[in-house]
């Protein structure tokens, strides 16, 4: 199913996501939104990190379960976080509306993609 | 399992599986990400052209969000199966003692926090009258120690479901 087309239609989207962040950037000449791009980047790593990170083999303790607990706890926080700064940032009036609003749906479509990147292509990595 | 329940109603079924728990670990993350920022924005707002006020934060609004982070931080540090431990045989001598007394100091803390940022609201801001532009940091101060203190409620009932859903799966 994961064919070409999907490639294709999730790197549409990321560079629009992309766009969307760097032009809220430049249009207002105040590139503090660039930050935006960073939260979502990083944004999945720490599930990854710390699924790597658990210990799979062991049923009878749950000693494992909460480095992958503590890994969703800073997804939440990231994906919060690109919502909540330029909020923050237009709040105290450092950037204006637009690019709040241009950089906040820019993330979201970047974080889409990352997301669905990963949803679509999981079946390659089960063994 | 089920004959000796407390109350009428029985849990419902989604309340034990494994996304349901993993929706609430993410909630609290969200919601402790929330919280925090809304401490960022008022330190920001503070400083920012729009507060036309002398009213400004300092150190003392950030005390009661570090006690409820580090409250939250000793409260989800806890193995909570060492909760009832003393019931084993093969655990060591007061480790649920420990762990009730750690965990008590984690309540404290976060109770604390939150009691501390209402204190900050009314002798900072409501006392010396100030109105409600530059209020609001007050109000966001005792906004996101609530939302920290829920936060730590979500996680923690996450992870009571998580310990459930495994005793099931081992039986």
């Amino acid at each position: 199913m994961a064919g070409i087309k999907t490639i294709i239609g999730l790197s549409f989207i990321l560079a629009i996501g992309f766009l969307l962040v760097i032009l809220s950037a430049a249009l207002f000449k105040n590139y503090l939104t660039l930050l935006v791009v960073a939260t979502y980047v990083i944004a999945p790593l720490p599930n990854w990190l710390c699924g790597r990170a658990a210990n799979h083999d062991d049923f009878m303790e749950s000693s494992g379960s909460g480095v992958v607990d503590f890994g969703r706890f800073l997804t939440g926080f990231f994906v919060v976080m690109g919502i909540a700064l330029p909020a923050l940032l237009y709040h105290s009036a450092t950037i204006e509306g637009g690019a709040a609003a241009m950089s906040v749906v820019g993330g979201l479509l970047i974080y889409a993609t990352i997301i669905s990147f990963t949803l679509f292509f999981q079946e390659d990595q089960d063994f | 399992m089920s004959s000796n329940r407390l109350f009428r109603f029985p849990k419902p079924a989604w309340f034990n599986n494994a996304n349901g728990r993993t929706a609430g670990v993410y909630t609290a993350g969200a919601l402790f990400s929330l919280g925090f920022y809304i401490l960022i924005d008022i330190a920001s707002w503070s400083h920012s052209a729009l507060n036309g006020s002398d009213a400004h934060v300092t150190f003392v609004d950030w005390i009661p969000g570090i006690c409820s982070a580090l409250g939250m931080l000793v409260i989800n540090s806890i193995d909570k199966s060492r909760l009832s431990a003393d019931s084993f045989s093969y655990s060591g001598n007061g480790v649920a003692w420990k762990a009730r007394l750690v965990l008590f100091l984690g309540f404290a803390l976060l109770a604390g926090g939150l009691a501390g940022s209402v204190v900050v609201l009314v002798m900072k801001y409501v006392v010396t009258s100030v109105v409600l532009p530059t209020l609001w940091l007050g109000i966001g101060n005792v906004v996101a120690n609530g939302l920290v203190m829920l936060s730590s409620a979500v996680l923690w009932v996450a992870q009571n479901m998580e310990d459930e859903y495994t005793y099931n799966l081992a039986l």
